[in-house]
């Protein structure tokens, strides 16, 4: 109960800032922008498939949802502290883990709301558009997506929970999305790029990203195999077979929980009196 | 010879002769009359059955022969007959005897509208010229892998042989080798390896195919002058999931053909084969592949024109790197053409270049796939359209792209794996149940304590700075305890500890809670008046009563109440952020308040008020206190300590705590006098032991309690300080 009391405060507080709702915005409008010109196939004869665009979009979603998660859970736990209500949350009979969990749970339920509104809105566009067939498609992006949030969440909360500043906070959070979105891969291209990687280990190195994990997790779930991945996706399909999509959602789960663990554990540490 | 067997098959009805068992139906295959025609009534038949002779197998209502799993169901040996109707099953499972559902070897024969279920290769038309299968449903061993199964329908060395409208899944491939001249049309194949192969197979026609979710679509081999049109062929996956594939052939058509959703649109190896051949890709729409068409750079001489590559990962991919030259690209639609028809002919004003760095990248090493349509792909393409030194060569110019993409059906929608469902919401499940683990509830120990608070030798370091030492307290039931000392002495250390806010060392009890392990019960007992008054400021007076009644657990019907107790009714809808300081004081109380917690922990509660409001929130403490509360509170103000307290805690940092009562704080000035050469060594000592001393010529002046006047001295003669004389 009181769980649930920090976490509808937490929401509160979230639908009140304006990051919030520009971050909704922004997704909304992806997802749109996804439903229109990739599920709908609007743009050819209501020919519709998973092309360039889609991938884009689901490239953009991707980005999106990290740097919404990082940012607010890592601004969850330090904006509380610097605004010294951190401390006098603590000083009421409540324990240390339902402070963080209520915090965790809010977020998740905001960040949840805002994927659902962006979905929901281009749910409707398809369903007015006669695309409903596709809506199996769309449910599996959503989950998906609620699973990185979940993710990026836990991540944002362990540097949240790492840092004393908001400041500092945000410029780790948004370092840990550059890293994950772009350095992680940057590396690994120029490993594989200079053949020190063969085919398997750049697919068992990917998957210490959850960025990839969601990635792969997402083309498969669409696409039903890896193979626009090239040889990478073929190796995963073949080596794994139907245990490929599990095997990634596991790892994907993994990602979800650890950060949010080992956040909580660092925080239940940690001196919170600004 | 054709009208003849017309016009038998015409008067069948009058010429059939039914049977209803194996023995009748065996009598009449050896008795029939040429261009007879059996009947075969509904019932189950066993195989195998011979046909030597021109005879009609006409089936009614789905009779089954059945060849128990021993060779070839139906083996037809005599030209011009035919087999309808039948449900065909169980055949033999040996790839090296051909064990079939139907085996034709001889021509003219005609397998139309059939079921054939369980059968290694479906129909094997061999050498069995001018022969037609048409309207059959076939469907191999499902027990084997797809390579150990059979193929749908395969011919061999046959001329002329027309396969149409057959429904095939679940079989290897529909194939044909050596053999000229045939008609493939309107078969629709779902599952297998390669939904129309052909290898060494001149002339054929391939026409209103419709493949789907094989490992490769229709492939073409060492075969000449082929139509392919108006296929449609999607989800062919798999390293060589190409839609159409060509390698050595010539003279080849492929026009009005839909490749959607494969690993690559139209893959083409080494045709033309000749240079006086063509290779002509006309009007195909390539939508929505992996790669929309893939060349090896030898190829020479095809023609791609108004051709639509819509949407494809990578529209053109030079396999294993390299140029490609000599091959017509021009009237194309490319989606992701950038440029404009400012004269309106329909035709972009600017050439469309397929160039992209990351593509040429991964077209050297495939491995670099992985990282298709992700920010570090957009970042390459970017750096090279912002610098063109790293700008790679383009692989294709079509100097007229169309501007327009037109209009196509629509497939049909793949299907969705369920079982990924369960998945998924197991795993959200999962996650969301994991962070319920934490909140598993403690084991709680009962105390019976008379005092509210009793603190036993509690210690507190920073560092190397220890603050607390040893500090031993009680505050019984309705009682006020203050703690009072300079600053770092350890007040507000003391609350924090309390509160568990930080760790230390020693006992804490709160009434019967033990304050580190029951610390949530313990707290339940504490209103907390913090110094800083760092609430939730865009959050209304109400609400943050009640967000606060809910946490601890306080009944809401008493939040009027208490508003009203500290002044604060008519501000209830007033946001926090805009209230004055006093204001926020009181609720800082009316706060504390909630759940009438028996002990009041206040720090500094009085710092940020006039004297007026100081006065008015301490007749408020005050009332409390008589109306049973214990209090414990820290101040720098003497008049505070008198009025409220009923014992104060002398802290001093690192040092044990001396309480005493309130009226032991009214200060008395001790005047010590010493020898000036030890005057700064008494001053030390005095400071060492937590006074505060001051000197002049002669002596050093200490402000001392008036129940501990002679303490400065007993200090001085402990560290051998001769005092000479003192006066208060």
């Amino acid at each position: 109960m009181k769980v649930w009391n920090i976490a509808r405060k937490e929401a509160q507080d979230a639908r009140r800032n304006r990051w919030y709702w520009f971050y909704t915005g922004a997704f909304a409008l992806l997802s749109l922008a996804l439903a229109g010109t990739a599920l709908l196939g609007s743009g050819f004869g209501g020919l519709a498939g998973f092309g360039r665009t889609s991938a884009s979009m689901i490239n953009l979603v991707l980005l999106v949802i990290p740097l919404m998660g990082l940012t607010s859970g890592s601004l969850s736990l330090t904006g509380e502290r610097e605004r010294g209500t951190l401390a006098y949350l603590l000083a009421q009979p409540i324990s240390r883990a339902e402070i963080f969990w209520g915090k965790f749970l809010g977020q998740v339920l905001s960040l949840g709301a805002s994927l659902v509104l962006g979905f929901g809105l281009s749910g409707l566009l398809l369903g007015r558009a006669g695309g409903a067939q596709q809506w199996q498609m769309y449910a599996v992006l959503l989950a998906l997506s609620l699973l990185l949030a979940l993710v990026s969440l836990g991540l944002g909360f362990c540097v949240g929970s790492l840092c004393r500043r908001s400041s500092a906070a945000l410029g780790a959070s948004l370092v840990v999305w550059l890293g994950l979105a772009f350095f992680a891969d940057m590396i690994l291209m120029g490993l594989a790029g200079s053949h020190l990687l063969p085919v398997a280990g750049l697919f068992h190195c990917s998957l210490a990203n959850p960025v990839q994990l969601f990635r792969l997790s997402a083309l498969l779930s669409l696409r039903a195999n890896l193979d626009m991945l090239g040889p990478v996706g073929v190796y995963a399909t073949r080596t794994y077979q139907h245990w490929t999509l599990p095997a990634l959602l596991s790892g994907l789960a993994l990602w979800a929980v650890l950060p949010a663990l080992f956040s909580y554990s660092i925080y239940r540490k940690r001196s919170y009196l600004g | 010879m054709k009208i003849l067997v017309a016009c038998l098959l015409l008067a069948a009805p009058a010429l059939a002769r039914p049977v209803a068992n194996d023995q009748q139906l065996q009598q009449a295959l050896r008795q029939a009359a040429p261009g007879e025609t059996i009947e075969i009534l509904p019932g189950h038949y066993l195989g195998p059955l011979v046909l030597d002779r021109p005879v009609h197998l006409l089936g009614r209502n789905w009779p089954v022969i059945d060849g128990l799993g021993q060779g070839t169901v139906i083996t037809v040996n005599a030209p011009d007959c035919s087999i309808e109707g039948l449900n065909i099953r169980n055949s033999g499972s040996e790839p090296e005897l051909d064990h079939a559902g139907i085996t034709l070897n001889r021509g003219r024969t005609e397998v139309k509208n059939n079921r054939l279920e369980n059968v290694l290769f479906g129909v094997f038309v061999a050498r069995a010229d001018d022969s037609l299968v048409s309207g059959n449903e076939i469907s191999s061993q499902l027990k084997y892998d797809l390579g150990r199964r059979g193929d749908s329908v395969r011919v061999w060395y046959s001329k002329r042989v027309k396969v149409v409208n057959n429904y095939a899944h679940d079989a290897r491939d529909l194939v044909a080798w050596y053999s000229s001249e045939l008609v493939m049309r309107g078969n629709r194949v779902r599952g297998g390896r390669y939904g129309l192969h052909f290898m060494y197979c001149d002339g054929a026609t391939v026409e209103g195919n419709i493949l789907q979710n094989t490992s490769v679509g229709i492939y073409t081999m060492y075969s000449q002058g082929l139509k392919l049109r108006f296929n449609r062929v999607s989800g062919c996956r798999g390293a060589s999931g190409y839609g159409l594939g060509f390698k050595d052939a010539g003279d080849v058509t492929v026009s009005d053909n839909l490749l959607c959703d494969n690993r690559a649109g139209i893959f083409v190896d080494s045709t033309p084969l000749k240079p006086d051949s063509y290779a002509r890709f006309h009007n195909n729409v390539v939508a929505y592949n992996d790669i929309g068409l893939s060349l090896f750079p030898s190829v020479r001489g095809a023609q791609f024109k108004g051709n639509r590559f819509y949407e494809n990962q990578e529209q053109v991919s030079l396999e294993g790197g390299g140029l490609q030259q000599g091959n017509d690209f021009r009237g194309n639609y490319w989606s992701d053409y950038q440029g404009c028809d400012l004269d309106g002919d329909g035709r972009g004003d600017l050439p469309y270049k397929c160039e992209r760095l990351f593509e040429r990248l991964a077209d050297h090493n495939p491995a670099l796939r992985l990282f298709t349509q992700t920010l570090l792909q957009e970042a390459l393409d970017s750096a090279a359209r912002l610098f063109p030194l790293v700008s790679p060569q383009p692989k294709l110019e079509d100097s007229a792209p169309l501007i327009e993409v037109g209009v196509l059906p629509q497939p049909e929608p793949q299907p969705v794996d369920h079982a990924h469902w369960l998945w998924l919401s197991a795993l959200v499940g999962f996650s969301l149940g994991a962070a319920r683990l934490p909140l598993m509830s403690r084991i709680e120990r009962k105390s019976a304590l008379s005092a509210i608070l009793r603190i036993q030798n509690l210690n507190k370091k920073f560092g190397a700075n220890q603050v607390l030492k040893d500090l031993c307290l009680e505050v019984q039931p309705g009682r006020a305890l203050a703690l009072w000392g300079p600053n770092g002495a350890g007040k507000t250390t003391v609350i924090r500890c309390l509160l568990d806010l930080v760790g230390f060392q020693g006992e804490i009890q709160i009434g019967p809670y033990c304050c580190r392990r029951q610390g949530r019960r313990a707290r339940g007992l504490i209103g907390y008046v913090p110094q800083e008054l760092n609430f939730h400021d865009d959050l209304g007076v109400l609400e943050t009563m009640e967000f606060y009644a809910a946490l601890r657990e306080a009944d809401p019907k008493s939040i009027a109440p208490l508003l009203g107790q500290v002044g604060l009714s008519e501000v209830g809808q007033r946001k926090v952020g805009e209230l004055s300081g006093g204001m926020r004081q009181r609720l800082a109380l009316g706060l504390a308040l909630l759940g009438d917690p028996p002990l009041l922990v206040l720090d500094e509660p009085t710092s940020n008020l006039d004297a007026q409001a100081r006065d008015g929130f301490l007749s408020l403490l005050q009332e409390l206190r008589n109306q049973g509360k214990s209090l414990l509170f820290t101040t720098h103000r003497r008049e505070e300590v008198v009025r409220l307290a009923d014992q104060v805690a002398l802290l001093q940092a690192g040092s044990p705590a001396t309480v005493c009562q309130p009226s032991a704080l009214e200060a008395h000035t001790l005047k010590i006098l010493l020898k000036g050469d030890q005057l700064d060594t008494a001053v030390q000592v005095l400071h060492r032991d937590g006074f505060s001393p001051a000197r002049n010529g002669t002596g050093v002046y200490v402000e001392v309690p008036r129940d501990a006047k002679a303490a400065p001295i007993q200090s001085l003669f402990s560290a051998g300080i001769p005092v000479w004389d003192f006066e208060i």
